[in-house]
């Protein structure tokens, strides 16, 4: 009894150690110096969805702007907000893909007037997603008089893949870029009831992307410091 | 009052009409589409507009006739006359609603009327994902004051769910339908005005301006 106890805990122990996800950033800065923001300044980031076979999850954008308020003590404006303000010239259809489209944009004096009137001085785009990339084994559940369970073995993998593209508008340049990939597998043990290990594979791309690009800015109060 | 006399074999039968009849409800997706659209930043063109949606326009639903789907159903008349409504009123100067064509009215420059030609749906099982995707195909026929053709313009426009966390299918095929709508009016604003035929009116209507301007002495 008390190996069969032991090898279910340490079959536990290793899901929970292999459920683990892995992260990689990379970036590149144009400059080493931090992008100053005024007080009367803000944030806007936008996700990419002009592509057919995937778009950036909204939730996912309002995670990464989460982290910057939290984090860089910047304002972040909402992504619904911006696109509301600036109907139609930030839809899927209609979203600048390029700074030259942007600086086109921006030379209409009803665009650039509105985005001056909100206070965006920079426009972040995330472009990527997160997908199930590989998904093995299965369980079956079942219900008698005497009560019910479930048994089996499924595991899928998760890959997370963006990058954030930082536009300074008042410049109308680029200044910089954050890349990250990461990769989780999640398992789900079925004996009696289902247990799940779910690897936090958005969660941790979206910890790994917005914790670097809260080091590309620094606040006004920051910059009195 | 009178006593039930039904036997049991008939109330059997009954019984297990009203449970398919739930059951079958219970399988299918009814949607009234609510969304709430922006104002357009764009410039106001000098024309005064009669829009006309007429009650199959309002009153649009669509229901899904594929027997491989689920049965979906998808009233989406209200939604897209608030869209409408929106777009004309930030794209002129004036913009009055008819239910029906009213008769040659030569205080308007446009008559515009907005059909829904075809709307096609992918749900989540053909798509294998958690989301809908939704095409609206319009033909909108631009007429001038006096009921004269101008254009019939085809516009087609195109949504998706973007969350796909969303608690139901409703919800999921409404915020399809409502990106659907949005990209609907961001073509009306860029691109009414670039149809061939309108820009050719737009135009000839200019060139008349400028020609009775240079009249006055």
């Amino acid at each position: 009894m008390r190996a069969l106890l032991f090898l279910l805990v340490s079959a536990i122990l290793l899901l929970l150690t292999a459920c683990g996800t892995s992260t990689h950033v990379d970036e590149y800065r144009v400059s080493e110096t931090r992008l100053p923001v005024k007080a009367s300044e803000k944030i806007v980031i936008m996700g990419r969805r002009h592509a057919g076979e995937y778009e950036t999850e909204p939730d996912f954008i309002d995670c990464i702007g989460n982290k910057l308020v939290t984090g860089g003590q910047v304002a972040v404006m909402p992504e619904q907000q911006f696109l509301d303000s600036l109907y139609p010239w930030f839809e899927p259809r209609t979203a600048p893909l390029g700074l030259k489209r942007m600086g086109g944009m921006m030379r209409d004096p009803l665009i650039a007037t509105r985005i001056r009137k909100l206070g965006i001085r920079y426009m972040i785009w995330v472009d990527g997603n997160t997908e199930t990339t590989e998904k093995n084994g299965g369980f079956s559940c079942g219900l008698a008089p005497g009560g019910g369970g479930c048994f089996g073995f499924a595991s899928w993998d998760k890959n997370s893949n963006y990058e954030a593209i930082i536009w300074d508008l008042s410049k109308l340049d680029e200044k910089g870029r954050v890349k990250v990939d990461s990769k989780g597998s999640s398992y789900l043990l079925a004996i009696g009831a289902p247990i799940p290990f779910i690897a936090q594979v958005q969660g941790e791309a979206c910890e790994g992307i917005g914790t670097r690009l809260q080091s590309f800015f620094s606040s006004a109060s920051q910059s009195r410091e | 009052m009178m006593p039930m006399n039904k036997n049991p074999a008939t109330r059997l039968v009954s019984s297990l009409l009203l449970l398919t009849i739930v059951l079958l409800s219970g399988c299918s997706t009814n949607v009234t589409v609510n969304g709430d659209y922006p104002s357009a930043l764009t410039r106001k063109q000098p024309l005064h507009v009669g829009l006309v949606m007429d009650d199959q326009f309002s009153h649009y639903q669509f229901e899904s006739t594929d027997d491989k789907q689920l049965p979906v159903t998808m009233a989406l008349g209200e939604s897209q006359v608030k869209l409408f409504s929106r777009v004309f009123a930030d794209m002129f100067i004036s913009t009055t609603t008819y239910n029906s064509p009213p008769a040659k009215n030569p205080a308007l420059d446009l008559l515009i009327v907005p059909v829904v030609e075809e709307v096609q749906l992918a749900t989540p099982f053909e798509t294998k994902l958690n989301v809908y995707e939704v095409w609206i195909k319009y033909s909108l026929k631009v007429l001038d004051g006096n009921g004269q053709p101008i254009a019939d313009w085809l516009m087609s426009s195109y949504g998706k769910t973007q969350s796909r966390f969303l608690k139901s299918d409703e919800e999921a095929l409404n915020q399809a339908t409502i990106s659907a709508l949005r990209d609907a009016g961001a073509r009306l604003v860029l691109e009414f005005h670039r149809v061939p035929e309108v820009k050719r009116w737009l135009a000839s209507r200019q060139a008349d301006t400028q020609l009775s301007r240079s009249d006055i002495p």
